[in-house]
């Protein structure tokens, strides 16, 4: 009889009536033979295993993380809104002790969305993991948090949103940004001044596979998380390094993938994106949930697969080995925030953002208090092809009463001033979050 | 006529209906070591009332299989399996004589990897000059692609008593369920189909021409010749016995709960618009999760001899019971002794009840009227609590569609049945406890029996119609067939209800009696490169479970 050695929650919600378009990869179908697999395995009879229904997110669950213009029903949908609250579920399970962890087998997936969102980019409108971890910290208080993005392309959005903040371990393992969307996650991409070094980037050349991967883990992510100490582990769970997958070139197995889990041995899993939805997402899903059940999975593997066939090649070998050493040394000592500049007091960086999915270009200013006692105000300004000017001002978690009063005096100015648009104020000390219209 | 036969672990209790009511009844106690001599003595005296002729209709619930898989009287089983990538198959060896060949089938019904024949004709020699005659052969996806075990029954063709195949069971996926669903089947074949003659003489003997049926955990039934070559899905039908009586007698029209509050346990069942649910892959049997379907039930430890535990801290019922009530000459007091010394009920001798309440109590600085009642209290409230968590998980239970999740039906009881021997005594309890109105029905010493005597046949099918490879499966009708590119899902919706039908028609049911319902449909786009490349379908029709509407009339009361 099989027992699950660590207990596990999977919210399994595969938004069989939504699609972003008929023959889009993400549609009706992408989780179909996913859950056939499942089911046919009997992975819900396993004792310790349990299915699990998603909560709906809020709008303040949207609003505690994201700038959203012009407010955050005409940038969601209630797809969204389950996606995230399959997340908050899957956290919810863990930190109720239902389960010792969690899986949110869910979609849409979120990993691209930013701090600021205008629209959807990258198949993402909102974060899932961000809406899911902010949830967790204003229930449980400040807890530190390490994720670790195992999507072939890179967690941009996930960077961004938590590129000031020090509490939490933002690490992304990713096709090199030089040969796939979005062309970010290079290793100098370190976080800003107030967080340097808790944003970690590994870009892996095109080929990598299981050898790669797991060398990648065992030698940046594990050693570093080891540092960070974090209350929680997530994982965001992209599964389209897959050798089959259509839109990447990387070469990871299912085999590759259950042992990765085992060995970040995450408290919760989200999934994020994937789209050989025949040939690997059945099979690395099942895979994803025996490693994380403490379940054996040496029997996973995919119809026909043959390891020889998908072996990185040595130059390939060569320079993860080396671009991994560096990026370790990068992130422990990091040199200085990068492209940016210092005007009285303020860190400030230019971005220029391209919605691939909705086709909006943003322009955007994030500037950052340097404060001597927290980790700062930071205000975000910001303009579209779809919206004119507006602002966002966020006074984060433990921001000191300066701080505090800043933001809402940047907020309350930009109301007198009249330039923006539209302006959104987040106070994560007070708990208070407010929007206003020009 | 109508006759049940509702063979239970301590009484055997059979009834006659006719259009006006109840004709004859019996209760006999169960001979243990001869269900059919229960059998045969339930139906004498019930011929001897009405005469052989006037039945027109038997429908038999037994433990006969049930006690034959418990009691380890079941034939060992040869079970050929195949696995492909997963779980590994060990992880649901049944028995001894369990082999994993080679070969796989994907989740879209494709072979990946081609079953091993030589092997297991090597495998199947040796179990036979082992002397094994009883055969399961399960592959994984066998739903959607039924062909390695067709192959694998071929090669057993001629050479065993009983071969079942996993996919004859349900279309519903579950490789271990369906392992297990096969292996038990072929355990209790030899038996069973010997019960079966054995009963079709005892009729004939009686003088009796009655069309035989059985009933099925699910609270359907199915024609004993049916259930000749499917016998494991007369397992675990006692429960539903007792939810169709109540379905028969009373008139239950709205979402509401069952309490059945027996000796050792009390069985919670719950009704949605008046049928009662099902439980969604299947029962366990002797701890194995299968695809029979069943009644969905939750059984917790509080009944009328549960025992009464007293500490500083808490005063609690069972969930275990160490015999009879102290008023009956037990040794330990039970939830029946609490409900003596509160003068609820007056059973036995209640001067012993009080004794032994009086001994628990005093060590705690209790008196036995403040454990008494604080025992019924926590009684009453266990009972609440788990009707609250039965309702939660019903309504919690995962869906797919964001329309599911926004719009679906959620059930909201608002009656409560009770039914069971103390039921009457803490029916005032309860109403307290529960906002929902309380009823306890008119006691009926044989509503199990009239459950099964008018019970209708359930059967469903499953329909799986993959348009891009060409391939249609209805496995629990044994359809596999090419499928064109065109075929939609109004056309396998229409096809399911059809086949279904015709099923119910072919085992001699009356199609009127038994509304078809369907209860899964889905087609989803399939696309390759961009492109459209075919629909996959599916679709699931059931006849729920209901009583015969013709008799139901004759036997209702006010509940």
């Amino acid at each position: 009889m099989l027992k699950a050695r660590h207990p596990l929650g999977i919210v399994f919600f595969p938004a069989y009536d939504w699609a972003i378009s008929p023959t889009h990869p993400e549609r009706q179908e992408r989780l179909l033979y996913t859950q056939d697999q499942l089911r046919e395995e009997g992975v819900f009879d396993i004792p310790g295993v349990t299915e699990l229904k998603p909560d709906l997110a809020t709008a303040e669950d949207v609003a505690r993380v994201h700038f959203c213009f012009p407010d955050v029903p005409a940038v969601t949908t209630t797809s969204h809104l389950i996606s995230a609250g399959g997340a908050i579920r899957a956290a919810r399970t863990v930190m109720e002790k239902e389960a010792e962890r969690a899986f949110a087998l869910v979609r849409p997936p979120g990993h691209h969305a930013m701090k600021v969102v205008h629209g959807s980019r990258g198949f993402c409108n909102i974060n899932i993991e961000a809406v899911m971890v902010e949830w967790l910290r204003e229930r449980y208080g400040p807890l530190r948090v390490a994720i670790v993005d195992t999507d072939c392309h890179h967690g941009d959005g996930t960077q961004d949103v938590y590129w000031n903040d020090p509490d939490t371990l933002f690490i992304s393992l990713h096709q090199d940004g030089r040969t796939l969307y979005p062309g970010t996650g290079f290793p100098l991409e370190l976080g800003g001044p107030r967080a340097l070094g808790t944003t970690v980037n590994v870009p892996l050349p095109p080929g990598t596979s299981d050898q790669g991967f797991l060398f990648a883990m065992r030698e940046v992510v594990m050693p570093l998380i080891e540092d960070f100490k974090p209350d929680l582990v997530i994982n965001s769970a992209g599964q389209d390094n897959h050798f089959s997958d259509p839109i990447t070139d990387m070469a990871f197995s299912a085999q590759g993938y259950a042992q990765l889990t085992e060995m970040l041995g995450a408290d919760i899993a989200v999934l994020e994106g994937g789209y050989a939805i025949q040939g690997a997402l059945p099979y690395v899903n099942l895979g994803l949930v025996l490693s994380m059940a403490g379940l054996d999975y040496s029997h996973v593997r995919e119809p026909g697969f043959d390891p020889a066939a998908v072996r990185q090649s040595d130059k390939v070998t060569g320079y993860i080995e080396e671009v991994c050493r560096d990026i370790v040394k990068e992130a422990r000592h990091p040199r200085g925030p990068g492209k940016g500049e210092t005007v009285n007091g303020w860190f400030s960086r230019r971005k220029t953002l391209y919605y691939d999915t909705d086709a909006i270009t943003e322009y955007q200013t994030e500037s950052v208090r340097l404060c001597d006692h927290c980790r700062g105000v930071v205000k975000y300004e910001t303009e579209s092809t779809r919206n004119p000017l507006c602002l966002g001002v966020e006074a984060p978690i433990g921001a000191c009463e300066r701080c505090v009063d800043e933001a809402y005096r940047i907020y309350e100015a930009g109301q007198i001033k009249g330039e923006y648009r539209h302006l959104a104020l987040m106070d994560r000390v007070g708990k208070n979050y407010l929007s206003f219209t020009g | 006529m109508l006759c049940g036969i509702d063979v239970g672990g301590t009484h055997t209790d059979a009834v006659l209906i006719g259009p006006e009511g109840v004709v004859a009844c019996a209760k006999l106690p169960t001979n243990h070591d001869d269900l059919l001599a229960s059998i045969r003595e339930a139906l004498s005296s019930i011929v001897a009332v009405a005469g052989p002729a006037a039945i027109d209709r038997l429908t038999l619930s037994t433990t006969l299989t049930t006690n034959a898989i418990i009691e380890g009287t079941a034939d060992a089983v040869g079970v050929l399996v195949s696995g492909g990538p997963g779980i590994d198959p060990e992880a649901y060896r049944q028995g001894g004589h369990y082999h994993v060949l080679a070969g796989a089938i994907d989740h879209r019904g494709r072979e990946t990897a081609a079953v091993d024949l030589d092997a297991a004709r090597d495998v199947v020699d040796a179990w036979l000059a082992e002397g094994l005659r009883a055969f399961a052969a399960v592959t994984k996806f066998s739903t959607r692609c039924p062909d390695q075990e067709l192959a694998l029954r071929d090669v057993l063709a001629g050479r065993a008593d009983c071969v079942s195949l996993g996919h004859e069971f349900s279309g519903r996926l579950g490789f271990g369920r369906r392992i297990a669903t096969a292996c038990l089947n072929s355990a209790v074949w030899r038996v069973y189909n010997r019960f079966c003659d054995a009963v079709e003489q005892s009729v004939a003997d009686l003088g009796m021409t009655a069309a035989i049926n059985v009933l099925k955990a699910d609270g359907g039934t199915m024609p004993l010749s049916v259930s000749r070559t499917q016998p494991v899905q007369s397992i675990l039908s006692g429960p539903a016995a007792s939810v169709m009586g109540i379905i028969a007698v009373c008139d239950i029209a709205e979402d509401s709960v069952i309490l059945d509050i027996g000796g050792t346990t009390t069985d919670i069942a719950v009704f949605a618009a008046g049928a009662p649910l099902i439980e969604n892959e299947g029962i366990a049997i002797d701890g194995r999760p299968t695809l029979v379907r069943a009644l969905r039930t939750r059984s917790i430890g509080v009944g009328g001899d549960s025992a009464v535990t007293v500490s500083r801290l808490a005063i609690e019922v069972g969930p275990r019971r160490f015999g009879p009530p102290m008023a009956l000459g037990g040794k330990v007091p039970t939830l029946i002794d609490a409900l003596n010394v509160q003068n609820v009920i007056a059973v036995g001798d209640p001067r012993a009840s009080y004794q032994g309440l009086l001994d628990a109590a005093t060590p705690h600085g209790f008196d036995p009227e403040e454990v008494a009642e604080a025992a019924i209290l926590n009684a009453v409230n266990q009972i609440r609590s788990e009707v609250a968590a039965v309702v939660r998980e019903i309504n919690d239970r995962p869906v797919y569609t964001i329309f599911e999740l926004l719009e679906g039906r959620q059930v909201r009881p608002t009656r409560v049945y009770v039914m069971g021997g103390p039921a009457l005594a803490l029916s005032a309890l309860l109403q307290d406890a529960f906002s929902e109105e309380v009823i306890v029905p008119e006691s009926f010493a044989v509503a199990n029996a009239i459950g099964a005597a008018l019970a209708r046949p359930t059967f469903s099918v499953e329909l799986f119609a993959d348009t891009a490879a060409g391939r249609l499966t209805i496995p629990s009708l044994g359809v596999a067939r090419s499928v064109s590119g065109n075929y939609s899902q109004a056309a396998a919706e229409g096809e399911a209800g059809a086949s279904l039908r015709d099923y119910l028609a072919s085992i001699g049911a009356d199609v009127d009696d038994a509304p078809i319902e369907t209860v899964e449909l889905s087609s989803f786009p399939m696309v390759e490169g961009q492109e459209l490349a075919g629909y996959n379908i599916r679709v699931a029709c059931q006849v729920r479970p209901g009583v015969s509407g013709a008799y139901k009339q004759a036997v209702s009361k006010q509940c």
